[in-house]
């Protein structure tokens, strides 16, 4: 049972670094970002791409894949997003959709539609007690964890926490504040896709690597931020955890059935949250 | 004038639907042109949400699904007569209208979108794992229709006629539907759903209606493309194919009934006969969806619409 407890944190743990840009695009602009998911996966195919190129060298990899990966959000958040966003809300959500369709076939394009191997970093194992488990996993864990005091941090005490914080909450008073705050959403963009791509980076050895892996991701964050609440930074935390819990415990039982599980718990929130969303 | 009377006429309508398909099919190929016609009934099913309520649907797939499985198992388990698999489907789609519904007509925007999306998850991991034993999993199931004389399915030519039928049959409903005080209700809540709740209308059962309306609808496509093909297989649910009917739709003009019917028909032509000449087919799609949602907004229907609203005009004048 304690191994299921660490696989549910580390499922927790990449669920959270993904879906914190995820609900913030959410919560601020009530846009679907489907892109986000293609940051995810670019994350991941850019970390094999580079692998080879740092000599294996994980850490540089993953900082050189996050990089290449930012210019990929930029574009997408300066001339997709930001332009239709003021026109209509359904187009912005059709219009990155069609992002996530083009970057998926892009990908397929140059890797091919077949997974593509990437194995776990560290390889070796870790002994709690009785349990053993791989090291890497404690890593991924320890590292959700610092990003989430850091981010509680950046957002409590740093004036451009502060700033989207209070955005978040009454744009038109920030705004009335004479604060131009699409710019101080537009840094947390980057912010939140970075992260993205870090997660894909790190869940991408003890998972698979595949082109549509961007699409599962998106329905994933979306059902964290429906139950942790739309742009609730605490929330999408524990929301995060939990629904993390709840798929490695329902993979010990039925492994297929640990993504239908995590959308049910979702239907389930809905149907007794009182707000309209 | 003519030209005024002939662009609002129902029956002008359906009778270049109907002359066009029937001249389509026998100058190219009666088995295709039968799938068009019962994509277009999806479409018409989709675009009641998103035309007409301004409700997106990123997941629709699970009721067309839902429908093709019900036909399917009912054919299967129950009886393979195809009137019973057509109520059956038609039953299972309402059915999960009416349980679905409630929870996703809460949502608006990027939150409908997404809320059916995971829906289309549980539906196709339903079909695909947790009921493989009667649903056959991955490889689906072959049926067997009955026919009685000359109700039979498997003569292309009925079957064809068929499905033209039932696609004027809801057209012709839609077009009822649109323009009764429950359409213009619709419209109210599409523009502005709080005025509507303002104005003392209970919007979440019209929602709920209008939900269970699109889903059995498209669970008719489903179980008429059961019929069509003799087997149910999971990508009838699968989430990634939920592309198609959102391009059908907005690439027809979203909102009209013709023009579902228009997007529908090019959706099938491009992904019939031009993929093969498309060798990035998702990229393809992509890009035509960005250059939708930047510049063609209205749709084929909607320009169309346009020229002849213009053409209404001048004619106005002129006399």
């Amino acid at each position: 049972m304690l191994e299921v407890i660490a696989y549910g944190l580390t499922i927790g743990g990449i669920l959270y670094i993904v879906s914190i840009g995820f609900s913030l695009t959410f919560g601020s602009m009530k846009i679907v970002n489907f892109a986000h998911g293609l940051v995810y996966a670019v994350g991941a195919y850019a970390l094999y791409a580079l692998l080879p190129v740092t000599n294996g060298n994980f850490v540089l990899a993953a900082i050189l894949a996050i990089l290449a990966s930012l210019p990929v959000s930029y574009v997408i958040e300066k001339f997709v997003i930001r332009r239709l966003y003021g026109k209509s809300i359904d187009y912005a959500i059709i219009a990155s959709y069609a992002v996530l369709l083009i970057g998926v076939d892009i990908i397929k394009w140059i890797w091919g539609a077949s997974p593509v191997p990437l194995s776990d970093p560290v390889g070796v194992n870790a002994r709690f007690f009785t349990m053993e488990i791989p090291f890497y996993r404690v890593i991924i864990i320890a590292l959700s964890f610092v990003i989430f005091i850091a981010l509680s941090v950046f957002f409590k005490k740093s004036i451009i926490g502060k700033i989207v914080i209070a955005g978040l909450a009454d744009r038109e008073a920030v705004l009335s504040l004479g604060i131009d705050i699409d710019k101080y959403f537009a840094i947390v963009f980057l912010l939140g896709s970075a992260l993205a791509s870090l997660g894909g980076i790190l869940y991408g050895p003890i998972s698979t690597v595949h082109p549509y892996m961007g699409f599962r991701i998106v329905t994933l964050c979306f059902a964290v931020v429906i139950v942790g609440g739309m742009g609730n930074l605490r929330g999408t935390a524990i929301a995060s955890y939990v629904l993390g819990m709840v798929m490695a415990v329902t993979a010990w039982y039925w492994g297929a059935a640990a993504d239908a599980m995590i959308f049910a718990v979702m239907a389930g929130v809905l149907i007794f949250r009182p707000i309209e969303v | 004038m003519l030209l005024k009377k002939l662009s609002n006429s129902l029956t002008f309508a359906v009778a270049v639907i109907m002359i066009g398909f029937i001249v389509f099919a026998y100058s190219a190929s009666v088995n295709k042109v039968t799938d068009f016609v019962i994509f277009c009934i999806y479409v018409l099913g989709f675009d009641v949400l998103y035309g007409h309520m301004g409700r997106i649907s990123f997941g629709h797939t699970l009721y067309l699904g839902a429908g093709a499985y019900g036909a399917a198992m009912c054919a299967k388990y129950l009886v393979p007569d195809p009137f019973l698999a057509m109520a059956v489907g038609i039953g299972a789609g309402a059915a999960l209208g009416l349980i679905l519904g409630p929870i996703a007509v809460k949502t608006k925007g990027a939150a409908f979108a997404l809320i059916n999306v995971a829906f289309n998850q549980i539906g196709y991991f339903i079909v695909l794992v947790a009921l493989a034993h009667y649903t056959g999993g991955e490889d689906g199931v072959s049926l067997d229709f009955n026919s009685y004389g000359f109700v039979d399915f498997r003569n292309v030519h009925f079957l064809f006629a068929f499905c033209l039928a039932s696609l004027v049959a809801v057209y012709w409903l839609m077009h009822r539907l649109y323009g009764s005080a429950f359409g213009a209700m619709l419209l109210g809540i599409k523009e502005n759903e709080t005025r509507v709740r303002f104005l003392g209308y209970n919007t979440q059962a019209y929602k709920l209606v209008a939900f269970i309306i699109s889903t059995s609808v498209s669970a008719f496509a489903g179980s008429l493309f059961v019929i069509n093909y003799g087997f149910a297989n999971p990508s009838f649910m699968d989430p990634a194919r939920n592309v198609e009917v959102i391009f059908a739709a907005l690439i027809g003009g979203p909102g009209t009934e013709f023009g579902a019917v228009v997007g529908g028909t090019a959706y099938m032509v491009i992904s019939n006969y031009l993929a093969k000449y498309i060798t990035r087919w998702e990229m393809f799609l992509g890009v035509a969806l960005l250059i939708i949602a930047f510049g063609f907004r209205k749709g084929i229907m909607g320009y169309v619409r346009e020229l002849v609203d213009k053409r209404i005009k001048a004619g106005a004048i002129t006399k």
